[in-house]
């Protein structure tokens, strides 16, 4: 991949072609599986940088969703008495929306910027260059193990941060609000259901994200222009290109898995 | 990263176990998991004239405590009954032949259930057994109408009299209306049948006998008690001095406002349906 993109004056030819590659690239990424397997290695200590270090922050941000949410939703659902019901609705808005969104975007811009500036700087430092020469394949070595990583982490990430988001809202429900904790429980368990709520919500749409940070930030990555102020750039779209594409596909699996 | 090899793998391998750990937490704790899961169970038929927003899956409750499930609702061709199977757990064989199936909500709003209400009966129903004794649904606008109509029917102990009058349209005045003058029940509405000569509906109000100074040229009007609440006959006295009589028939009505038209006519400021009406009313 170390060819330039053609040069387009029309920003839309140059998003479509950038579009393009990035499709280009993901097929490259999945031909190299069989052999980044020999740096299996690599895949793991990846998976330790872009998942284990991101638990601080996601099992943070998760606590606070829930509690925001619960505070919220205890507020309105009080005018209708419905308050026992606002853990369900935490559960449900969580597992369905947004942690996996909340997952995605922070996961973006936790793991996505670091991968593309690291790579984009391996570029710019003609790493990459090197590690042809000594006939070690950049894209089995360097893409592959991040790209799998990402992959690997994100539903992971994603349970962690609803489970959080999960005790939060009961922290500020039952605890402090005063909720009967069994009702709680009981209406929570009642209506989240495993196959549309877990599989479809949580695995199926933190797994589909995964995907797609890591594509973007891998592909930004290795698109780098080597300059300084290019792995800047590099690193900018990768957050932007990773949120919206993240917004857009949720409305789609919504649209399809609901 | 400046981490010994074994430190990272050791901690990928903590972050792994504690991602499956949150899943398997929110699968199991979180989630319906345990509802799925089911005993053994037999089935028992209940007929229900209307089964409202029972869903299949929907729990079957004994005294409040989950028994079962909902199997699946079905129509009979050419009957006007739901078949509804009830999946009842093993451990609950001994329900009477004569129990009552009802179907109850839980809560204004909630969802809705078949309760089941034990009967005297020494015979259990078997497996594949039907429950003849049903209750269905009441729908919420029955029970509203019942709440308003009953509310405001008169004590005719003093005997009443009635009169008659037309309307274009009665909109869903039913029998045992109120029949108000200045919001006070003075009668009920005795019948609202449909005059197959002049096409327009004809209702008898009774009126008690104690009203009887009502002017003969006043206007009846089908109004709404608020929004939801059901209709009744307003009379808006007149001021001839002639009263009416019983079997008079009574000019000047009003009929039902119907949402439609008020919004053509909002819309459209005067509508043709106008004209319609105004030679029925005043």
């Amino acid at each position: 991949m170390s060819e330039r993109l053609p040069q387009q004056n029309n920003a839309v030819m140059q998003s479509l072609a950038q579009i393009g590659a990035c499709g280009l690239f993901l097929l490259t990424l999945l031909a190299a599986v069989p052999r980044s397997l020999r740096y299996i290695r690599e895949t793991v200590r990846q998976l330790w940088f872009v998942g284990a270090m991101s638990l601080t922050i996601l099992t943070v941000c998760g606590l606070f969703v829930g509690m925001v949410l619960m505070l919220q939703l205890y507020h309105v659902l009080s005018i209708f008495g419905g308050t026992s019901a606002s853990g369900m609705v935490v559960a449900l808005s969580v597992y369905r929306e947004l942690g996996p969104v909340v997952t995605a975007l922070l996961f973006a811009g936790r793991a996505g910027t670091s991968i593309t500036a690291e790579i984009g700087l391996m570029r710019a430092t003609d790493q990459i260059d090197a590690m042809e020469m000594m006939a070690v394949d950049p894209i089995a070595y360097v893409a592959t193990p991040r790209f799998l990583a990402g992959l690997i982490a994100m539903p992971l990430l994603c349970c962690v941060f609803c489970a959080m988001a999960v005790f939060g809202g009961h922290l500020v429900g039952v605890t402090w609000l005063g909720i009967d904790n069994g009702t709680f429980w009981s209406n929570m368990t009642a209506e989240v259901d495993v196959h549309t709520d877990i599989v479809n919500g949580v695995l199926f749409k933190s797994l589909a994200f995964g995907a797609v940070v890591s594509l973007i930030a891998v592909f930004q990555g290795f698109n780098t222009p080597p300059t300084s102020e290019g792995v800047a750039h590099a690193t900018t779209r990768t957050v932007v290109a990773s949120s919206i594409a993240i917004l857009a596909l949720d409305f789609v699996l919504t649209a399809f898995l609901m | 990263m400046s981490q010994a090899r074994s430190s990272y793998a050791v901690g990928t391998g903590l972050f792994i176990v504690l991602g499956f750990a949150a899943l398997a937490y929110l699968a199991t704790q979180t989630s319906s998991v345990a509802n799925v899961h089911q005993g053994d169970s037999y089935t028992v038929d209940a007929q229900f004239t209307n089964i409202g927003q029972l869903k299949e899956r929907a729990p079957v409750k004994i005294a409040g405590v989950r028994v079962g499930q909902v199997q699946s609702i079905t129509l009979a061709p050419g009957h006007d009954v739901a078949e509804v199977k009830l999946s009842i757990e093993k451990t609950y064989d001994h329900i009477p032949l004569d129990s009552v199936a009802t179907i109850f909500t839980s809560g204004l709003l909630g969802d809705q259930y078949v309760g089941i209400e034990y009967g005297s009966s020494k015979q259990a129903v078997a497996a594949g057994g039907t429950l003849a004794r049903t209750r269905s649904t009441q729908p919420l606008e029955e029970m509203l109408g019942k709440f308003f109509g009953a509310g405001g029917v008169v004590d005719n102990a003093g005997g009443s009299y009635t009169v008659r009058a037309d309307f274009t349209n009665v909109g869903t005045l039913s029998v045992g209306a109120p029949v108000k003058m200045a919001g006070v029940v003075i009668g009920s509405v005795q019948s609202v049948r449909v005059d197959p000569v002049k096409l327009n509906a004809q209702v008898v109000l009774a009126i008690d006998k104690r009203y009887n100074q009502i002017p003969d040229d006043s206007a009846a009007a089908v109004f709404t008690s608020g929004l939801i609440g059901s209709q009744f006959v307003a009379i808006q006295p007149g001021g001839s001095p002639d009263m009416l009589k019983n079997g008079d028939e009574m000019i000047l009505t009003q009929s039902a406002m119907q949402l439609e038209d008020l919004i053509g006519k909002f819309l459209v400021n005067g509508s043709p349906s106008d004209k319609k009406d105004a030679g029925s009313s005043k």
